[in-house]
């Protein structure tokens, strides 16, 4: 296990050498959440304050992304030789795999982090309240990270492709999902969906930490047994494929 | 497994679909040698790199690196193992001496230790001066250098090189030539991955030729070069002009492959083992009452071997 703090304290310092994408993300939150999100929130009456509601599909989002760098950073440190290295090294398959979900749930905390400490303090709530959030966040992360590595297997074939198909599950994910707008709310064919997509469980739990909206959102220990559900089980795959798709194809 | 070996493998593959980059290869390495594998691109050698080192997993066959087994044993082979890589990437912001210093760190080194080893380790590979630098600001062979340096922060049980030479310049080479042999004096066992032939000359306790993912030969350079059938080239002067019976004599010499009359009073002759060759043939001249004025021996090279067993024939260079 000591090999694995030290490989996490290593990587954590080359991903944090740089703030720029850190920066972009909060400013896209900044821009977001006080531009479109105040304009927004007066149009739409029929849930009742809106502007938070769209302020945690924010840090959703934001977690997605965080959640599917994780996995593209994966990706390509196969492809550019990073992982190749990393594999040579004294350390378990398995510690390895959690060393990566550990960085990725690190990023999370330092990416995300900050635009819900703003939220919670521009909403007045308790810091008790930021804990349980956090938690709920953290766990989201984990199941992404592990649907995203676990589909770098696609990546070894071509990198185009898993461009492509993230791309394409981001966009379908978080549209048929509770992260912009409740359920209760969605015409049937899309709730069907969203019902089906562990982001809706993820966006209502968080939201039930924030007492956002509560009436309209999905029970919190059906979203919790989801949320730990999928991030068990991704993490499990993930586990399960890596190590194969790693030890058997040319990494570059 | 042989205790003087520290690698075996038994009939190693890998496979990627119906390409066999490696092709049932059995190979030991003794230990404490230089084993340098030679061949083409695409011969399988980084494949089998890859593999001893847990980097890949093959496809059927095994192997023992210190007695540990790759699949069975993965974690006790990475630790009796270091694989510097052919190509430097990676960690393209960290800096040369943070790379070492995790390095040392993930293989145990600890506070002053470790700061000792990281320095002189910099500073025998001339990358003192980079170290602040970020691994995307070294140049290709400070690159190349820092990739290699990496095996000299641990000194593994079993060293692998792939390639590491391949991007350094002259007076580069040979210090990293220096530095190999030196680990091997230190007790590391050496395995060395190259198409360059002047380095396996340099380098090569044993030389083992590789193609298609097979083995082909696996001896050292003497033995290797004089495998080849007539292929050390001797021109012998003579004092008298050379008769039929002469020729006669000469092509009966023990080790004769193939005479040639170049004038008058000179043969080229193409021989085994120029060595045993020699004096025989003088003492058949002399016999005949002729002296020997002159003699140029021209032995093959490694790049001879090389073609040779690589499909080219050495005969037809011995004559251009």
């Amino acid at each position: 296990m000591r090999e694995l703090f030290f490989l996490l304290g290593f990587e954590f310092r080359e991903e944090f050498d740089s703030i720029a994408w850190t920066v972009y993300l909060w400013l896209f939150f900044a821009f977001q959440y006080f531009v479109y999100g105040q304009l927004i929130s007066k149009l739409v009456t029929s849930v009742s304050d809106y502007y938070l509601y769209y302020g945690t599909g924010l840090l959703i989002i934001m977690t997605f992304n965080v959640g599917t760098w994780a996995g593209r950073r994966f990706v390509e440190g196969a492809h550019e030789g990073r992982l190749r290295y990393i594999l040579s090294l004294p350390i378990r398959r398995g510690e390895l795999f959690l060393e990566q979900v550990l960085l990725g749930l690190a990023s999370n905390l330092v990416r995300v982090g900050p635009p819900l400490v703003l939220i919670l303090i521009l909403n007045g709530m308790p810091a008790v309240v930021l804990l349980s959030s956090v938690a709920v966040l953290l766990a989201m992360s984990v199941g992404i990270m592990g649907i995203m590595i676990s589909l770098s297997f696609i990546a070894f074939k071509s990198f185009d492709i898993y461009s492509a198909i993230i791309a394409g599950l981001s966009a379908l994910l978080i549209r048929f999902s509770t992260v912009l707008y409740p359920l209760a709310f969605m015409p049937k064919a899309y709730s069907t969906v969203s019902l089906a997509n562990p982001l809706t469980y993820g966006g209502d739990l968080l939201r039930n930490s924030l007492s956002v909206d509560v009436n309209s959102l999905l029970n919190p220990q059906v979203s919790t047994f989801v949320v730990v559900a999928v991030g068990i089980s991704t993490i499990a795959l993930g586990m399960m494929l890596v190590p194969r798709t790693l030890e058997g194809v040319k990494s570059s | 497994m042989n205790l003087e070996n520290a690698v075996e493998t038994v009939g190693l593959t890998k496979s990627y679909g119906n390409v066999k980059a490696l092709d049932g290869l059995s190979l030991n390495v003794r230990r404490g040698e230089i084993l340098v594998l030679l061949g083409p691109n695409g011969s399988g050698k980084t494949t089998l790199l890859h593999l001893l080192s847990t980097v890949l997993k093959p496809t059927s066959g095994t192997a023992k690196v210190m007695g540990y087994d790759i699949v069975k044993q993965p974690l006790k082979v990475r630790e009796s193992i270091g694989i510097s890589f052919q190509e430097p990437r990676g960690f393209w912001r960290h800096k040369p001496y943070h790379i070492l210093s995790f390095h040392a760190a993930i293989y145990g080194l600890t506070g002053e230790e470790k700061m000792q080893v990281v320095e002189k380790t910099l500073r025998d590979f001339d990358l003192w001066p980079s170290r602040n630098k970020r691994f995307m600001e070294l140049s290709g062979g400070q690159g190349k250098r820092l990739e290699v340096a990496k095996l000299f922060v641990h000194r593994p049980g079993v060293a692998v090189f792939d390639e590491p030479t391949a991007m350094v310049d002259l007076e580069g080479k040979r210090m990293i030539w220096d530095r190999i042999r030196a680990l091997r004096e230190a007790g590391s066992t050496i395995i060395v991955a190259t198409n360059e032939v002047r380095e396996a000359e340099y380098l090569a306790d044993r030389i083992s030729i590789m193609k298609s993912g097979k083995e082909l030969v696996t001896e050292n350079l003497r033995t290797l070069k004089d495998s080849i059938t007539g292929g050390d080239v001797v021109e012998v002067g003579l004092s008298t002009a050379i008769s039929d019976q002469m020729l006669q004599v000469v092509t009966g010499v023990p080790g004769t492959v193939r005479v040639l009359q170049e004038s008058e009073s000179m043969l080229k002759v193409f021989v085994n083992r120029s060595e045993d060759w020699l004096p025989q043939m003088m003492f058949s001249v002399q016999s005949l009452g002729a002296k020997v004025t002159s003699i140029r021996v021209s032995e093959p090279s490694l790049d001879d071997v090389f073609l040779h067993y690589t499909g080219k024939v050495v005969v037809k260079q011995a004559n251009a």
